[in-house]
């Protein structure tokens, strides 16, 4: 049980990186292993239906348009997987969220977590490189991609951001 | 490797297994998995009011409740961690954590916090009380048990390794080294240590994210138990441990006492280091 470490950097390294973990076609099959279509139901919200997002989810409604796919099997609807990038202080998070056809949450799968500099996260321009792009594997350090051991760092972004999905579905997509 | 992750425990839980496996057989290894660590969520959340510690901190003093033998492990252990530690590691420092903006406040009236005092008496029949108005958080000890859960159930599932990793704390298991990246705390944007995890947890601690200012005094989410204050030193602990429960409970020890050598570590099975 020692601390054999294979390097210690007195030289900070960044942790500038990606993490692939499932792309959105991916995503959609662990999320509805049964289904077999899935078909563009992307919506664009009404002024009215952001501020009725607002009063149900308590957040502000953040965006007009959101992308959503429906999920078939058959002809039977499964339900909806609905897409959402979060941006915390220096990482920026894409993640699925799958929804019941009566709207309450069934899973949130992360699909891709970057890091980087602040500045970086913060910068429109610097995120839109990654705009419909597979991200790298993650960071590499010898043979394998290494896991990250530090305090915690908090995703409640990431849960509003879920909330905020809820209640879109709830008033826009539920059956 | 495949690996995949989801929001519990107000981070994200990362789950990679080793082994060769097909996709049906993954997505029901990894389901299992995550659905344990749901489990420990939904009965430890501060802020969910059915949660288990919502009900314990909802509860009247010497009211009797009813609690999941989950929460009753958990509670096992950090009362055991608590005498161990002579009162730093305490999860009924929730007030504090209140007062400081960490934690919502919850309905009545904020509970002291009285250092060295234990609240909780746990009860034949997964039954526990309070034995004076206080609000408990188990956010110190959770993420670790959750961890050991999901590794549990992955073994269950037959899977020969694989590393669980709950927004810090990990543990590992099975043939594999996992390379391990420690966050520097003075650059939490950079790394400071490479290691690698076998058959082992790993748990870190620090203030970098949590330190804030309040009146123009230093505090953070880490709070030592003995006096009630925040710890605000600027290193950060990394715990090896058989477990990640106790790895992850160990951190606050060493966090507070800033001895990586400290005695009780050696009881635990426990080494730590000191960045």
């Amino acid at each position: 049980m020692q601390w054999t470490t294979l390097a210690v950097t007195t030289a900070a390294s960044s942790l500038a990186f990606a993490t692939q973990y499932l792309s959105v076609e991916q995503a959609q099959h662990v999320m509805f292993p049964d289904a077999t279509a899935f078909k563009d139901a992307s919506l664009q919200l009404s002024t009215e239906q952001m501020r009725q997002v607002e009063k149900l989810s308590g957040l502000p409604a953040r965006s007009v348009s959101w992308r959503v796919f429906a999920a078939y099997r058959g002809d039977m609807a499964l339900g909806f997987v609905v897409l959402d990038d979060v941006i915390g202080k220096f990482e920026l998070i894409s993640y699925a969220v799958a929804l019941n056809p009566d709207a309450s949450v069934r899973q949130v799968e992360i699909l891709t977590y970057r890091e980087s500099h602040g500045f970086e996260i913060r910068s429109p321009a610097w995120r839109k490189q990654f705009a419909g792009k597979t991200a790298q594997a993650g960071l590499e350090i010898g043979e394998g991609i290494a896991n990250i051991s530090g305090a915690t760092l908090s995703c409640t972004h990431v849960t509003d951001g879920v909330r905020r999905i809820a209640a879109i579905a709830q008033l826009v997509l539920k059956r | 490797m495949k690996r995949r992750a989801q929001p519990w425990l107000g981070t994200l839980v990362e789950i990679t297994i080793a082994d060769a496996l097909g996709d049906a057989e993954l997505v029901s290894c990894f389901g299992d998995a995550f659905a344990s660590v749901a489990e420990v969520h939904r009965l430890m959340s501060f802020h969910d009011p059915a949660s288990d510690v919502s009900r314990i901190n909802q509860a009247e003093v010497g009211q009797s409740v009813e609690i999941h033998a989950h929460t009753c492990e958990v509670i096992r252990c950090a009362l055991s961690m608590a005498a161990a530690t002579r009162g730093i590691f305490d999860v009924s420092c929730a007030p504090k954590l209140v007062e400081w903006g960490y934690l919502p406040m919850l309905a009545g009236d904020l509970p002291e916090h009285v250092p060295g005092r234990c609240a909780l008496v746990l009860q034949d029949g997964n039954r526990i009380r309070k034995t004076r108005a206080a609000w408990i958080d188990l956010g110190g000890i959770a993420k670790g048990y959750a961890v050991d859960l999901a590794i549990a159930s992955l073994q269950r599932s037959g899977i020969q390794s694989a590393c669980v990793n709950a927004g810090g704390d990990l543990r590992a298991f099975g043939d594999t080294a996992y390379a391990v990246a420690i966050r520097h705390p003075a650059y939490p944007n950079a790394l400071a240590l490479q290691t690698q995890l076998r058959d082992q947890a790993l748990a870190t601690s620090g203030t970098y994210f949590s330190r804030k200012c309040i009146d123009d005094r230093e505090c953070s989410a880490l709070v030592n138990g003995a006096d009630g204050h925040a710890i605000t030193a600027s290193f950060s602990a990394s715990i090896r441990a058989p477990t990640c429960m106790v790895a992850d409970a160990l951190t606050k020890l060493v966090m507070a006492s800033a001895d990586p050598r400290h005695p009780l570590l050696e009881q635990f099975g426990a080494t730590a280091l000191i960045m």
